[in-house]
């Protein structure tokens, strides 16, 4: 009965209008060209191939740092420098597997890190950057935004200094593998980020946590009075952001096979934002949904995917993203959501069904 | 001069979520007159005022303005029909000037459309004089007391050239000769044939000035009376109704003798805020605490509770020494309290109200150790049964709910905890009568099931009613301690009043 009653809530919601969102666009690409849908296996990888595995294996990057994000989110705080630990985490990688480009002037499949520290360490630099941003916040109390901004500038610059500010190249398989390699005939990001998110849901319903977010969110002195450490959730929830963005850089820098301080996570803040900010989850804090994260961020990697396969020029393609992007959240405002759900009820009083409510 | 009725409000009805705000509620005003408008907090006084002034909208009813149908649409058309409305809470911008506060948008203007500044301040002189107030308007509006901003506030609704004038609690920060003053000026624009609606809890203030009054409760019209054929006594019983005898069947609790001290507050203080408390507190006892606003009554409970840090001073619970810097440390050492402000420091409005119960019960169990969804609610329904809390089901979102049942849900969030201290600030203001002696009934039995309770609250009555020990702050100390049984309210005022020459420019 309980889960009958949360699902009539999910169908009011902003979600219900994300997806439907998403499916219309689906739809215009069917219209278009059907073989958009046409998914194939291609025996010699062991992986499944097509527009829409496309879709989810590169929407990775944002929706593993968008998961993290709807937390700062819901805390009502923003973090900019995700974007930066990306480049930081590959910077990092890269550094760990090659050292110095002088010795192995060759990129090649080797590391002289064993992978595990690999992905430790550059994990762990984004994890303490992170915790930086949520000891500024809060402990110090410095406004989300100017406390990232100091390490969305500064995170690269670190970032170059790892790096001597050269860009390096590997072709280390099992670094390789976290973007090209596959298991259970899906892209490895696929399976990550679905692991990410089956921990961040565990971690947010299973436990106490996500309650806590969501009360610190609505009404930081009432959580206080309430006995909430509020300063210790949002620490963690800046912890867990950058913790993730780490996670993605790495996807990244194992997609493109370098590290690239000045290109890695351009705009992934933004992104991220956008991501979360479609799913339901509002600016000002509160209530938050990590599935809906994850359409947002579906969403936008669907809209970047079309405006790419139905080949709009070049110049017009981020007009054209940042058109549909209004298009889904004039869908999502509070007054069509209102008109439709009026529409709605009348429609059911007039059939002599029960009031919504 | 013939009445000449220059409002009348028929039948409102105003539907809030999950309760009726107004129910059918009449409301007449004559051009000249003063009428008062009483009724307890959340009887409907404020909701019927934003009906007229456009901020409510009515779902039944009717508004007769100067005999023409009207229906308000926004606090700015019913200014520019001429209703004009000073809100208890000043709504000036602190940083321009007194002068500016009271043209901003209809300054006079030059010609070439430039604003005629030598004007303004000419204007804004001459309205104030009429209050006997002189004062350099060109110096920001935070220059001045709160007594004299309240007056340009009334200086700025009165130049709109308006025919209704409404005072929301104007008086609440005036002292004795701005009152005075107020009521002069009051006098003057009553000839002038506009008409006032007046709003006070000062029931003095009512019989000083007003020609008329209509009791509002629970959100229904009460009665309409004129002032000179209506005694006090009958009037305070005609706000509170009949739930008086329940009110009056309240019986202070007993503490047992030689009952433990569960806490000791000693020189307990804040530098600046409030200073120097100390009081002790019994088990299964209840103290009262009584004071002006902003006498330091709640600064000494936020102190107590950890909300706000003490700088000196120490704490002892269950005769050993407690250190709280935050309300973790009393939540820890078995405290719980109710803020005086629900909305800012209470509920979590958008959390259900299953949630906001278990609320501080999971943040003392630890963020790993979650309730199931079922122990939830079944701590939920078990206080929605016992403080009856008016709500369809536990899953309700604690915003939607009235003043009167959030209360009850803060109150049971803490009972929840099985608290040994319980500290409640002000915790039946803004809520209807029957919440109100139901708030009351709970707090004297939790007295006898060995809580200690430390309740503030600004209605005497209350106080005197339930506590076993008074304790009077004034001027952020603590002035003194009165039995709760031997005294009368004349004590307490007597507490407050004796040092208030020196609150003369505080």
């Amino acid at each position: 009965m309980k889960t009958k009653f949360d699902f009539s809530r999910i169908m009011k919601s902003k979600i219900t209008w994300a997806v439907i969102a998403e499916l219309m666009i689906l739809l215009v690409c069917l219209i278009i060209r059907p073989e958009f849908f046409q998914i194939s296996y291609q025996e010699s990888t062991g992986m499944l191939y097509g527009s829409l595995i496309d879709i989810l294996n590169r929407s990775s990057e944002i929706t593993i740092i968008a998961l993290g994000m709807t937390l700062v989110i819901a805390l009502a705080g923003t973090d900019l420098s995700v974007g930066a630990l990306v480049a930081l985490s590959g910077a990092m990688a890269l550094k760990l597997m090659r050292w110095d480009m002088s010795e192995f002037p060759t990129a090649g499949d080797y590391s002289i890190t064993p992978m595990f520290w690999v992905i430790l360490v550059a994990l762990g630099i984004c994890a303490l950057f992170g915790s930086f941003n949520g000891l500024m916040i809060a402990r110090f109390g410095m406004q989300p935004i100017i406390a990232t901004l100091v390490l969305m500038v500064a995170g690269r610059g670190v970032a170059q200094i790892i790096t001597n500010g050269r860009q390096m190249t590997t072709n280390f398989a099992a670094f390789k593998f976290i973007s090209q390699g596959s298991v259970l005939f899906l892209p490895m990001p696929i399976i990550i980020t679905v692991v990410i998110f089956i921990l961040m849901s565990l971690l947010t319903r299973k436990t106490a946590f996500g309650m806590f977010v969501e009360s610190v969110g609505i009404n930081p002195n009432a959580s206080r009075v309430s006995g909430l450490r509020s300063s210790l959730i949002i620490f963690t929830a800046y912890l867990i952001t950058g913790l993730l963005s780490g996670v993605s850089g790495l996807i990244y820098a194992s997609r493109i096979g370098q590290n690239d301080s000045n290109n890695a996570g351009i705009n992934y803040e933004l992104d991220a934002i956008l991501a979360v900010v479609i799913g339901g989850t509002s600016m000002s804090g509160g209530k938050f949904s990590l599935t809906g994260t994850v359409i947002g961020s579906i969403i936008i990697r669907t809209i970047i995917t079309f405006v790419y396969y139905f080949g709009v020029a070049a110049e017009a393609t981020m007009v054209f993203r940042a058109l549909i992007v209004v298009v889904v959240i004039v869908l999502q405002s509070e007054p069509v959501r209102e008109f439709m759900g009026k529409r709605r009820t009348m429609r059911k009083v007039a059939m002599g069904g029960e009031l919504h409510g | 001069m013939p009445d000449k009725r220059i409002l009348e409000m028929k039948g409102i009805e105003i539907q809030f979520p999950g309760v009726k705000a107004l129910d059918k509620v009449d409301f007449d005003l004559i051009a000249g007159e003063v009428h008062a408008l009483l009724g307890e907090n959340g009887a409907g006084k404020s909701t019927l005022i934003k009906c007229l002034t456009g901020v409510h909208h009515m779902d039944k009813g009717q508004i007769l303005y100067d005999g023409k149908e009207i229906t308000p649409t926004s606090p700015q058309a019913a200014i520019a029909m001429g209703i004009s409305t000073v809100f208890q809470e000043i709504n000036l911008c602190q940083n321009l000037t007194v002068a500016e506060n009271i043209f901003v948008g209809r300054q006079p203007m030059k010609r070439g459309k430039r604003i005629d500044w030598k004007a303004i301040n000419r204007r804004a002189e001459e309205l104030l004089l009429r209050f006997n107030i002189h004062i350099d308007v060109t110096r920001p509006l935070d220059y001045y007391s709160t007594g004299i901003q309240q007056m340009v506030s009334i200086a700025r609704a009165v130049d709109v050239r308006a025919k209704i004038l409404i005072l929301d609690e104007p008086t609440s920060s005036l002292d004795e000769k701005e009152v005075e003053r107020l009521f002069d000026v009051m006098r003057d624009l009553k000839k002038t044939g506009m008409g006032i609606i007046f709003i006070t809890h000062f029931l003095d203030q009512v019989f000083a000035i007003s020609d008329r009054m209509t009791v509002l409760r629970n959100g229904h019209l009460v009665g309409n009376f004129l002032t000179d054929q209506i005694s006090k006594i009958e009037l305070v019983r005609q706000m509170i109704g009949k739930d008086m005898d329940v009110i009056f069947a309240l019986k202070r609790p007993t503490v047992a003798e030689g009952a433990p001290e569960t806490l000791k507050v000693e020189n307990l203080g804040i530098a600046g805020r409030v200073e120097n408390v100390s009081f002790s507190l019994r088990k299964g006892e209840l103290i009262g605490f009584a004071g002006l606003l902003g006498s330091g009554r709640t600064e000494t409970a936020e102190m107590v509770f950890g909300v706000t840090r003490a700088d000196h001073g120490a704490i002892e619970i269950n005769e050993k020494p407690a250190r709280i810097r935050i309300p973790v440390d009393a939540i820890q050492h078995k405290m719980a309290f109710c803020p005086e402000d629900r909305k800012r420091d209470g509920i979590i409005g958008d959390l259900s109200v299953r949630e906001n119960i278990a609320l501080v019960v999971q943040s003392r169990r630890g963020a790993l150790k979650p309730m199931s969804p079922k122990e939830q609610l079944d701590l939920a329904d078990k206080y929605i049964t016992m403080l009856g809390i008016a709500t369809p089901d536990a899953d309700k979102k604690v915003g939607e709910l009235s003043g009167g049942n959030q209360q009850k849900v803060i109150l049971a969030r803490w009972m929840a905890t099985q608290p040994e201290i319980l500290i409640l600030d002000e915790p039946t203001r803004g809520i209807d009568v029957g919440a109100k002696a139901e708030i009351q009934r709970l707090m004297l039995e939790l007295c006898g099931q060995g809580v200690s309770v430390l309740f503030i609250s600004s209605e005497l009555d209350e106080i005197l009613r339930c506590s076993n020990r008074v304790i009077v702050m004034r001027d952020r100390c603590k002035a003194g301690e009165l039995p709760g049984e031997t005294s009368r309210q004349e004590d307490i005022l007597q507490v407050i009043a004796e040092g208030s020459s020196l609150e003369e420019d505080a």
